[in-house]
């Protein structure tokens, strides 16, 4: 026990170790919150769009665009992009966290606006049938009638995709951001012990992917609520 | 377009103010992508500005400094950042570099051979001619393994004592013997004893590096050269380097060999074997 009071003790309190996991988890909190919010106004914005044209037919030229970002971004690693984004893009900019949370929106947009696409064109045409035929434009049905019902059908997949997001912000130590898994890289590069870094930067991932899903299952509650 | 007008007015007023506050130091700004928003150029005209250009050790307070994560650059910068100077790590060597070369950096801390090679590949870089700290290389092996620890130690003798570590090591630094000495395995060496997995981060020119799909270089080459005094057949297993020591520890390889210095730290973990070399840490910065 004392020696494991000994290595908690060198990978956690000595020299302030634990600062590097409280910061890492600071920027891997701010990096997924606001990609959370960039990648859901990209994703519905571009969900609509590819909806709205295999429904009507317009925007033709908007949907080729929206088609090229999915194929891009869905079709090369996080990572690459990330990279791309730090040392061709943004060439003079030092503000890491600024470039990471442009670089995981974007690629989150793509993932969210497949999965909202699915949820629009998984509402019944007569919906909107019957919006239009009440009078409603296109986008007063898109807003009154199937957003409601879509969102409450893509929730559990859109949760899945936070949390896959909120994991893959893991890969920000390529750019030296440090970020909560590279704070437990740096402790293990210091204390040479797999260990104790490894497992607590794992609970803490877990804490917060717990804290999210009890979050999202709450909303999903709520929202069902108006089905009785 | 008016607003496009408006925008270009902007950056062009930041460079010049940054270029007219920065008289005499070098600008970063120059190579920037013309499509940049104006808030990003100011970022980074501001990072130049506080460069007032590192020249001496004692420059460093304050600065932003690039090393690679768990080299001994990196320990020893880390004492900096209690005094204002913001560490960046990253995996490699050369990612940090690629950020000095941005303007990203004021200032890289990495071994002496590798910066001679960086340093050559790239005219807008120089290395400062005062050393940040002087180290000896060696190789690291678990605690529970003191018998392997004792018999490349031998091996090492017999290598220094023949010169054949000394033709390794000019076969890859300095000019006039590069390329001259390539070490290959004596004929008909017995290999009896099995393998010996030699744990490296293949990013480390000349210690370690991609020659095609071969790992190469001093330490490859000194390692081989110890198998064949030992016995072994040599398998060489490229990995992050912050993860050797957790490989050789939990012994998924039997030795780490990557230009590792002998710290303390490190020496309550694993055990290391004679030192093979010494090399220093350098200061690469902009021209």
């Amino acid at each position: 026990m004392s020696d494991f009071q000994l290595k908690f003790y060198t990978n956690f309190i000595k020299e302030d170790r634990y600062m590097y996991l409280l910061k890492g988890l600071g920027n891997t909190l701010i990096i997924t919150l606001f990609a959370v919010v960039i990648g859901v106004v990209l994703g519905f914005l571009v969900a609509i769009i590819r909806s709205t044209y295999a429904k009507t037919g317009r925007l033709k030229l908007l949907n080729a665009l929206c088609g090229i970002y999915l194929t891009v971004i869905r079709g090369t690693p996080m990572m690459i992009q990330l990279m791309i984004m730090f040392y061709v893009v943004f060439v003079s900019s030092n503000n890491k966290i600024l470039v990471a949370v442009i670089a995981f929106g974007i690629n989150s947009g793509a993932y969210v606006a497949e999965i909202v696409r699915s949820g629009i064109m998984s509402i019944d045409q007569g919906q909107f049938e019957a919006g239009r035929s009440l009078g409603f434009s296109y986008p007063q049905t898109m807003w009154y009638i199937i957003m409601p019902q879509a969102f409450k059908n893509v929730l559990p997949a859109l949760a899945n995709e936070f949390i896959v997001l909120l994991k893959e912000t893991s890969i920000c130590g390529y750019i030296g951001l440090m970020d909560l898994t590279r704070g437990g890289d740096i402790i293990r590069s210091r204390t040479y012990e797999a260990f104790m870094p490894l497992i607590a930067v794992a609970i803490i991932y877990l804490i917060m992917v717990v804290g999210l899903t009890a979050l999202v299952g709450k909303l999903e509650r709520r929202l069902r609520a108006s089905e009785r | 377009m008016k607003n496009m007008k408006k925008v270009a007015a902007a950056v062009l007023g930041v460079c010049m103010a940054a270029s007219l506050m920065a008289c005499g130091s070098s600008a970063a700004t120059e190579n920037a992508a013309p499509a940049e928003t104006a808030a990003a150029e100011k970022t980074a005209a501001e990072s130049t500005d506080s460069s007032a250009a590192v020249t001496c050790v004692d420059d460093l307070p304050g600065k932003i400094i690039g090393v690679q994560l768990g080299t001994t650059g990196d320990i020893y910068a880390s004492d900096y950042e209690a005094e204002g100077s913001t560490i960046e790590r990253y995996n490699k060597g050369a990612d940090a570099i690629q950020a000095l070369k941005q303007g990203k950096l004021d200032c890289v801390i990495i071994d002496n051979q590798p910066a001679q090679a960086f340093v050559e590949k790239n005219d807008d870089l120089k290395i400062l001619d005062e050393e940040f700290a002087v180290e000896d290389y060696a190789i690291c092996i678990s605690k529970d393994n003191a018998e392997l620890t004792e018999s490349i130690n031998g091996a090492l003798a017999e290598l220094k004592a023949e010169g054949i570590l000394d033709s390794i090591i000019g076969n890859y630094i300095g000019d006039d013997t590069k390329g001259q000495s390539p070490y290959v395995s004596p004929e008909g060496v017995d290999r009896s004893n099995g393998t010996l997995t030699m744990a490296t981060n293949a990013a480390f020119e000349p210690y370690e590096f991609y020659d095609g799909d071969k790992i190469v270089g001093i330490d490859a080459d000194m390692a081989q050269a110890v198998c064949d005094k030992l016995g072994y057949e040599l398998q060489i297993e490229d990995m992050e380097f912050d993860s050797i020591i957790n490989a050789v520890q939990s012994g998924k390889a039997d030795i780490g060999v990557a230009g590792m210095t002998v710290t303390q730290d490190r020496l309550t973990s694993v055990d290391f074997t004679d030192p093979y070399t010494t090399a220093k840490q350098v200061i690469i910065v902009r021209k």
